[in-house]
């Protein structure tokens, strides 16, 4: 074997008795023909390289992260944990040392699960990559994480979870909002006033080709993680920037992916989006594969793979110079934190949910703090459930936030205006959930 | 009446069965440079005692391909190859006639790129140049079109003496493996249908006309007509027979380990539900991952001959075998001397196992008799853990149904059973340390030969169907056909075991009915453009599973 090799982990998991229904996009079929590809090109015999079972995310894994609405259960199918658990697999095979790096090839996805859960939105229930970050936090004394989104879709739920948080940062790298869902990631969201600067948005144009992401990834993702200087590297890894890819238009190849991949080098990759499924997804995962792994893949292209018709135009070009400038230049001079701290930022929110068409809306208060990344209170109404308040007392939450979190807890419980309170206290290593019937927590968990 | 034959590495074993009983057996030392002479002087012991014509069948399991793939007596290969894009080439290059050519086939089977004819003659012409006669037609995704398998097949046909065909040796895809089977399937053929010629001339001589098969190391036969164009799957086919052996002698319906006792090593093998487990993908044959499928075996470096050594105060046993035990004139202390002091054997002279431990207690301070009770633990919970090993590892294997996941069968062994000469010495010890109950069957001391004799034909074929394209093949029966659009995954399993049956019936293999087949894979997924279902892509995977012919096992009970 040789040295430059790695040993990468895949946690393969197919899920081919579940899907959102019969001919939706995510269905039994979806990562069919990758397996045939990887089998075929005999990934799982190169020197280094082996498959993996994925765990079943514990019920403790997930309320540590989501606030689930009503519960857990409610949310979410086997399918949604196995998910998670195979991303909590991707981490613990690294994390015990048993290979270098790992790839989660799982699904659902699940980089549009926001904070709060109150069923799917853009095929998404559970945050697969967060469910990641908080076991490598609380299991594995990991503290400085860096998840870099390459799916083509906005990772809007990724960067509602860590928005206040100082010590995870989120890279997204994705068509530009104004012309596809979510409608979101624009420059300017650069992350809340406790941790402004950890967010990081890159909005790119229709048909942004291979030399279009890899500029990216040389003027501003490599810069500003070298900066960061992560412990650990996520690749939230969508392939549905793919040039045939049946709902978006962008025109990024295998060999691109491959190339990103090697320039990144994350520690573990989760799959997200990419639905073009004979035509991408089984060449983009092996050039992926191939990347982690450190091995050749200067071979990897697909049948119809025309460079001359895919090379993005001088406009295209042009247009990501400026935003590569514009995202430095936010970035090496962020705005001065707002606010004073011990006092409650607010932020108002229509939230969709469009596979399930729920609507909800929510008002997030976080305390101002210089120390940690805030008390953060969540009131939220859908179309699905009454008012409710979800109260987090954060990973590594200081003493004030801390009290202020049960303090609020308190008031809360005494105005009775709400059907459920929910409370995650992460110093506590507690979560629970009280409905208005009753005082007493309907769960409980300890992680 | 059943003739089995084992050419092993020291003996070749022999047993007549018949439904009343064993009537003969025959045991001979192995002429590795002359494997016909073992054969026939086995065959010539059993003769002794029955009458040619009383004989029905014969299987036999031979190391004649395994000792070719070792001593690197294989004949030049050359391998024309269509790989297209995907990994790189040096990853499945293999001989010194290996001829990569352009042409192309994706996962759904369509030809991407075209091979062109040019560089297919000039391949030919380079190897005709060079003197190769034996060539492996493989590309990628052939399983799925062997259009271009064919077409280096129509290249080759007239000028070659052999040509393994990707496709044929298996459904399942695996490129490289199919390139290295193909490699080493044409390197050994023209040794092996040698040495099978030889051995049918030597068993018509002998006044034999039973029909013959040859042992594989999936634990079944194939028909000798067969094997003679998959000689390659004669591979380590020992220690198959010896598995199918402990099956035909003991009533196994539990998860179960089997542990295989030799001098040097012990082989271990893991049973579920009575049933021997078969590698998916395949063995590696000379450092090559291959598709020929064999039992899953694992080989520890302990058995009765493995030297007791104290190091440091520390006992170790093995991995080293320096000669046979001090009580049989050996130079060292083993395993066996210390059943010979601990009074659970009684092998050869013990007084010099006495000796032996005598000497090595005097270093540490421990009674000799403790220090050899002491080895024979150690040694036993070593094996223990291998075998652990390996069940943690099956019971790791990846499954891809949220189904198989949350409800799929875990591996737990209760019960654990022991072949091999030091077998009866350690079933004691080897049940302390399994703290599970050891049986050791009565005959094992010729389990390989009566495995061999008594294991059935197997076999297996992957099917798919692509009601898109209205196409169904079975690579490996080398069939094509026209489906409807509305075929289903109930036609598609009734198409499998209809093929599969047929195949068998064609080779005159008796005793076979439908419930014998199991079907493993059984998937049907709908295909989506747009939102709407263009087809189904439905796979189907069935298989005839090792087995022992149940007519004769009382007789070897």
């Amino acid at each position: 074997m040789s040295t430059d090799h790695r040993r990468l982990g895949i946690i393969f998991f197919p899920a081919y008795d579940w899907a959102i229904d019969a001919t939706h996009p995510e269905r039994e079929e979806r990562l069919l023909y990758t397996q045939d590809q990887l089998r075929e090109e005999g990934i799982f015999d190169l020197p280094g390289i082996s498959e993996h079972k994925p765990e079943v995310a514990t019920a403790g894994m997930i309320e540590r992260v989501h606030f689930c609405i009503p519960e857990v259960d409610a949310v979410t199918t086997p399918s949604h944990l196995i998910a998670a658990g195979g991303a909590v697999t991707a981490a613990r095979l690294v994390m015990e040392k048993k290979v270098d790096r790992a790839f989660a090839m799982v699904r659902p996805p699940g980089h549009h699960a926001m904070k709060v859960v109150h069923g799917n939105r853009g095929f998404c229930s559970l945050n697969n990559e967060a469910v990641l970050v908080e076991y490598l936090r609380e299991e594995c004394g990991v503290r400085r994480i860096a998840i870099v989104d390459t799916d083509c879709h906005h990772g809007d739920g990724t960067q509602d979870i860590y928005w206040h948080d100082p010590e995870v940062l989120f890279i997204s790298l994705h068509q530009d909002g104004r012309t596809i869902f979510p409608g979101t990631g624009f420059v300017r969201e650069n992350g809340g006033p406790n941790a402004i600067g950890a967010t990081v948005n890159i909005p790119l144009p229709p048909q942004t080709g291979d030399e279009g992401f890899l500029t990216v990834m040389e003027r501003v993702v490599l810069p500003i993680l070298e900066a960061f200087k992560p412990e650990i590297v996520i690749n939230s890894a969508g392939q549905d920037n793919h040039y045939t890819d049946p709902i978006t238009n962008m025109s990024f190849s295998a060999a691109g992916y491959a190339r990103l991949n090697e320039m990144l080098n994350p520690h573990i990759a989760v799959l997200e989006g990419g639905y073009a499924i004979q035509g991408a997804l089984p060449y983009t995962n092996l050039g992926i594969c191939l990347a982690m792994a450190g091995h050749d893949f200067s071979a990897v292209r697909e049948p119809d793979y025309d460079p001359e018709r895919l090379r993005q135009s001088a406009r295209v070009s042009e247009y990501i110079d400026t935003l590569c400038a514009q995202v430095m230049e936010l970035h090496r001079r962020p705005p001065a934190p707002a606010g004073t701290p011990g006092e409650f930022a607010v932020r108002d929110k229509s939230i969709y949910y469009d596979t399930d068409g729920i609507t909800e809306e929510q008002t997030e208060r976080v305390l101002i703090c210089r120390a940690c990344a805030g008390l953060r209170i969540i009131e939220t109404r859908a179309s699905s459930f009454p008012l409710s308040i979800c109260i987090e007392i954060p990973f590594a939450a200081c003493r004030s936030c801390r009290e202020a979190g049960e303090k609020h807890l308190r008031e809360a419980k005494n105005s009775l205006r709400y059907r459920l309170i929910k409370l995650i206290d992460r110093p506590g290593k507690n979560v629970e959930s009280f409905s208005d019937q009753d005082v007493s927590p309907r769960s409980k968990y300890f992680f | 009446m059943l003739l089995g034959i084992d050419v092993g590495g020291t003996h070749t074993d022999a047993v007549m069965i018949a439904t009343n009983g064993i009537h003969a057996a025959a045991k001979v030392p192995t002429d590795h440079e002359d494997l016909l002479a073992s054969v026939n002087a086995a065959i010539g012991e059993i003769l002794r005692d029955v009458d040619p014509d009383a004989i029905r069948q014969i299987n036999l399991s031979t190391t004649l391909t395994t000792n070719a793939i070792i001593e690197e007596k294989l004949e030049p290969v050359g391998m024309l190859v269509t790989g297209g894009p995907g990994i790189a080439p040096g990853h499945y290059t293999i001989g010194r006639h290996f001829h990569l050519l352009r042409g192309a086939i994706d996962h759904r089977g369509t030809e991407q790129e075209p091979l062109p004819d040019a560089e297919l003659d000039a391949a030919v012409e380079a190897c005709r140049a060079a003197g190769v006669r034996v060539f492996g037609a493989v590309t990628k995704f052939s399983p799925r079109n062997p259009v271009q398998e064919e077409q280096i097949v129509r290249r080759l046909q007239p000028d070659a003496d052999f040509i393994s065909i990707g496709h044929t040796l298996s459904g399942r895809l695996n490129f490289p493996r199919r390139v290295a089977t193909a490699f080493y399937n044409s390197a050994v053929w023209r040794a092996y249908i040698d040495f099978i010629d030889a051995v049918e001339t030597g068993v018509r001589k002998h006044g034999i006309s039973a029909r013959m098969d040859i042992l594989k190391a999936d634990g079944g036969t194939m028909p000798a007509a067969v094997s003679r164009t998959v000689p390659v799957q004669s591979i380590l086919s020992g220690p198959a027979a010896s598995i199918m052996g402990i099956v035909a002698l003991c009533d196994i319906d539990e998860d179960a380990v089997i542990l295989d006792i030799g001098g040097t090593t012990t082989d271990i093998a893991v049973f579920a539900d009575g049933a021997p487990l078969v590698e998916p993908d395949g063995i590696a044959i000379g450092g090559h991952p291959t598709l020929v499928r064999a039992v899953i075996t694992r080989s520890i470096g302990i058995g009765g001959d493995s030297e007791v050594v104290v190091e440091n105060g520390d006992l170790r046993i093995g991995p080293r075998r320096r000669g046979p035990a001090l009580a049989c004139g050996g130079p060292v202390p083993t395993l066996i001397d210390a059943g010979n002091v601990t009074g659970t054997a009684q092998v050869g002279n013990p007084t010099a196992s006495a000796a032996g431990f005598r000497e090595l207690a005097a270093a540490t301070g421990i009674d000799p008799e403790e220090l050899a009770r002491r080895a024979i633990a150690r040694a036993m919970e070593q094996i223990r853990d291998a075998a652990h090993g390996l069940v943690t590892e099956l019971n790791a294997r990846p499954v891809y149904t949220i189904h198989e996941l949350l409800t799929g069968k875990t591996l737990s062994p209760r019960q654990v059973y022991v072949m091999g000469g030091p077998a009866a010495v350690l079933a004691e010890p080897l049940a302390q340390a399994f703290g599970l109950p050891v049986t050791v069957p009565a005959r094992h001391a010729v389990a390989n030969a009566i495995g061999a004799a008594l294991t059935r034909t197997t076999m297996e074929i992957e099917l798919l169907a692509d009601t898109e394209r209205k196409e169904l093949s079975i690579p490996n029966l080398d069939i094509r056909q026209k489906i409807s659009f509305q075929f289903t995954l109930a036609d598609a399993v009734a198409a499998g075991r209809e093929h599969l049956l047929a195949f068998l019936r064609r080779q005159q293999i008796e005793d076979i009915d439908d419930d014998m087949i199991q079907v493993v894979e059984a998937d049907s997924f709908n295909m989506i453009s747009n939102y709407f279902t263009v087809g189904r892509n439905i796979r189907v995977s069935c298989q005839l599973k090792p087995s022992i012919r149940a007519a004769y096992r009382e007789a070897v009970r």
